[in-house]
């Protein structure tokens, strides 16, 4: 395997495996600032400033990532966003208002999210992409409504959802019970049919993403989170209860040597969780001759995520910023892009315009459904 | 004449080729491998300047030349022209001092001040009728999960001490808007609370452990001070608004915004818990004296219920109303004016 990483291709002479070298060279300092002239704007401007916010934002974070020399461009631009961000609270405060004053139009506007859920997708997921730029190409999400809809719905869990509660079925514990349990084991294959439908509708240039990961890994990564669970679980339960029955003065304190521990095996879980759910996801999408190589560990993931949310907390929140960036550059050096073939294959396409309300949306909910 | 060295991309491969750029009287000539083409300097579109970042400059023809940061492409066409100003103070640490003063007053000032006296504007332009058929829903709700029981106490009891609420409310402004409702039920023990709209809930266990019929009327002041005050509408307002503000502050740190937002969160919504709480004890104070009662009814039935609180940890009332030396001070301040 030859292996490079200069900044420029030299073309013409094919090769059998290069590695595209990415980094990320972002600093806590200059984002720190960045950052507090976010916060302190979106503050005095009750929201407003916020879709600069998240331009500044970004444009940071794809300008500071480099593959093979070359830094990401985001293209986006703040009155685009501004248009959706308004749209989203629109929704959210729709939202809000029947939860807590309309309980009766709760179930009619989670059936109006069912519909629109899709539409949400594929729209951020196209503003998403149109406006990541390499290189001067954009890349370019084609997945439709009727697509978007399958990927989510294909098994009727969501209408099943909102006739359950329409019809007041979730009173029932058996029902509720089953449901649960088949929402549980069908939940990997569904990500990966989101997921799939979100690469393979994706490109760059005229290549589109492949991605080949089975329902069976990803269930497989769940499974194994959850004995990471149930295994701190036993072991805590069983010490705590040998340590409280060795004492001889019992205090409500001694709740603080369960929860600790089990917090702990949640937070190793989780990180577990997001650490093999990336992995498995980049280790098995191709874009045209590229492929990559992620090799995030749980239990790095959630060293990072302990020792983040300690410094925030113990700096007022102050070191947020080098949290984050921290965080990117761990992400980064877990990751390679390996190259078999020539980048002279994508070959740049006609682009349109997507408005950013699509985007938007998925900021506002904070559903993460990116990578 | 400008010379800025860089990378040429022209839109159609992602093939990187060095170039550079020459810049002289309005017009700009890109130098790429054998190819030189020339443009007008103002038909250029440059990205906006970011950290230390390389800047992209956007050609008519669709190309681009990417370049590290040079003063003088800031006299080129920017893409986005907005960004200019802000970028100037990202670059400043003066400002970033600055924007940390400015966001801790804002904070502190919106959190103890400028939330509370908004929302108690807002709430109070919003017409209790909204909060009506909330009160009424979860009051719905409440009887169908089972939570209540019909009352189990005798008419005349009932009927006392209706009139008695009846005359605490007379002449308030949300007169009209009061329903009490008896209800008995073995989870909330002895408790009383108001839901939104003026529907005011005592459980049979309430009306137990008072001695009298006085220190009823003074947790129902206490009740009604709630509504008149409007607290249900204000702590939906507080609360959401402070929500919303802590997922602001933390959505930089998103995947931990829960751990290291939770708590701070639920400490802020509880201190404005805990102000209700005493604006409703003034309220109810007051109106206890205004039609001859004594406050000091209210002290000695809270101190009954948390002595009974502290025996068989039954009474709920007493964990969300908590006794303090203070208030009890303050009921008894109360009763000698």
């Amino acid at each position: 395997m030859v292996r490079c990483s200069c900044g420029y291709d030299p073309g013409g002479i094919p090769r059998q495996q290069r590695e595209l070298a990415i980094k990320f060279n972002g600093s806590a300092r200059e984002y720190f600032r960045i950052w507090i002239v976010n916060l302190c704007l979106t503050l005095l401007t009750l929201g407003i400033f916020s879709a600069w916010a998240k331009v500044r934002k970004k444009r940071y974070f794809y300008s500071h990532t480099t593959v093979d020399g070359t830094p990401f461009q985001y293209l986006g631009r703040p009155i685009p966003i501004f248009k959706g961000r308004v749209i989203a609270a629109t929704a959210f405060l729709t939202y809000y208002a029947s939860s807590h004053f309309f309980t009766a139009l709760l179930p009619y506007v989670f059936a109006a999210g069912a519909v629109l859920a899709p539409w949400v997708l594929i729209r951020s997921a196209a503003f998403n992409a149109r406006y990541s730029a390499f290189r001067n190409m954009t890349f370019h999400f084609d997945g439709r409504y009727l697509g978007a809809l399958k990927a989510l719905y294909r098994w009727g869990i969501i209408p099943v959802f909102v006739l359950g509660m329409l019809f007041n079925w979730w009173g029932k514990p058996a029902v509720a019970g089953i449901a649960l349990l088949v929402f549980g084991v069908s939940f990997p294959w569904w990500i990966r049919r989101v997921r799939d439908f979100l690469i393979s509708h994706s490109s760059y240039g005229n290549r589109k993403g492949i991605f080949s990961a089975t329902g069976g890994q990803f269930f497989g990564v769940y499974f194994r989170s959850g004995l990471i669970m149930v295994g701190i679980g036993i072991v805590v339960t069983m010490f705590s209860a040998m340590l409280i029955a060795s004492m001889a003065k019992k205090s409500t304190l001694m709740v603080w040597f369960f929860a600790v521990p089990m917090y702990a095996g949640y937070v190793l879980a989780y990180a577990y969780v997001q650490a093999h759910s990336s992995n498995l996801v980049w280790n098995h999408t191709w874009l045209g001759p590229l492929r990559f190589q992620s090799t995030l560990r749980g239990w790095g993931m959630a060293k990072l995520y302990v020792t983040n949310a300690l410094a925030i907390v113990v700096s007022l929140g102050l070191l947020i910023p080098w949290a984050v960036i921290r965080t990117l550059k761990y992400r980064a050096d877990h990751m390679r892009v390996l190259q078999k073939g020539e980048l002279a294959e994508f070959q740049g396409s006609d682009m349109s315009a997507v408005e950013a309300i699509g985007a938007e949306t998925v900021d506002f909910f904070d559903m993460d459904l990116s990578l | 004449m400008i010379t800025l060295e860089g990378t040429y991309y022209d839109g159609r491969t992602p093939v990187a080729v060095p170039a550079r750029m020459e810049f002289a009287r309005g017009s700009a000539l890109l130098i790429a491998g054998q190819t030189s083409l020339r443009h007008a300097a103002a038909a250029l579109s440059v990205s906006p300047r970011i950290g230390k970042a390389d800047r992209f400059i956007a050609l008519p023809d669709n190309g681009q030349f990417q370049c590290p940061d040079h003063p003088f492409l800031q006299s080129l066409p920017q893409a986005s022209p907005s960004e200019g100003p802000v970028a100037w103070l990202e670059e400043r640490w003066g400002v970033a001092l600055a924007g940390i003063a400015i966001t801790a007053c804002l904070l502190l000032a919106g959190y103890f001040y400028g939330l509370p006296a908004a929302a108690e504007r807002v709430a109070a332009r919003i017409p209790v009728e909204t909060e009506q058929t909330l009160g009424r829903h979860a009051l719905t709700w409440l009887d169908e999960q089972k939570w209540f029981k019909p009352t189990n106490l005798d008419l005349n009891t009932q009927k006392s001490i209706r009139a008695g609420f009846d005359r605490l409310r007379s002449d308030l402004p949300l007169k009209s808007c009061y329903q009490l409702e008896f209800r008995a039920s073995k989870a909330l023990g002895a408790n009383a609370f108001a839901l939104p709209g003026g529907t005011i809930v005592i459980t049979d266990g309430m009306v137990k452990a008072a001695n009298s019929e006085e220190e009823v009327l003074a947790v129902l002041a206490h009740e009604i001070g709630h509504v008149e005050l409007r607290h249900t509408m204000r702590s939906l307002l507080q609360n959401s608004a402070v929500a919303v503000a802590a997922a602001a502050v933390t959505s930089d740190a998103a995947s931990l915004s829960v751990a290291v937002a939770g708590l701070p969160v639920l400490m802020a919504q509880t201190k404005y818990s805990r102000e209700f709480e005493t604006a409703a004890d003034e309220f109810a104070f007051k109106l206890l004296k205004q039609k001859g009662y004594s406050p000091l009814a209210f002290a000695s039935l809270m101190e009954r219920l948390a002595i009974k609180y502290e025996s068989d940890k039954m009474f709920v009332y007493v964990s969300t109303h908590p006794v303090t030396e203070e208030r009890m001070k303050r009921a008894r301040a109360a009763a000698e004016e």
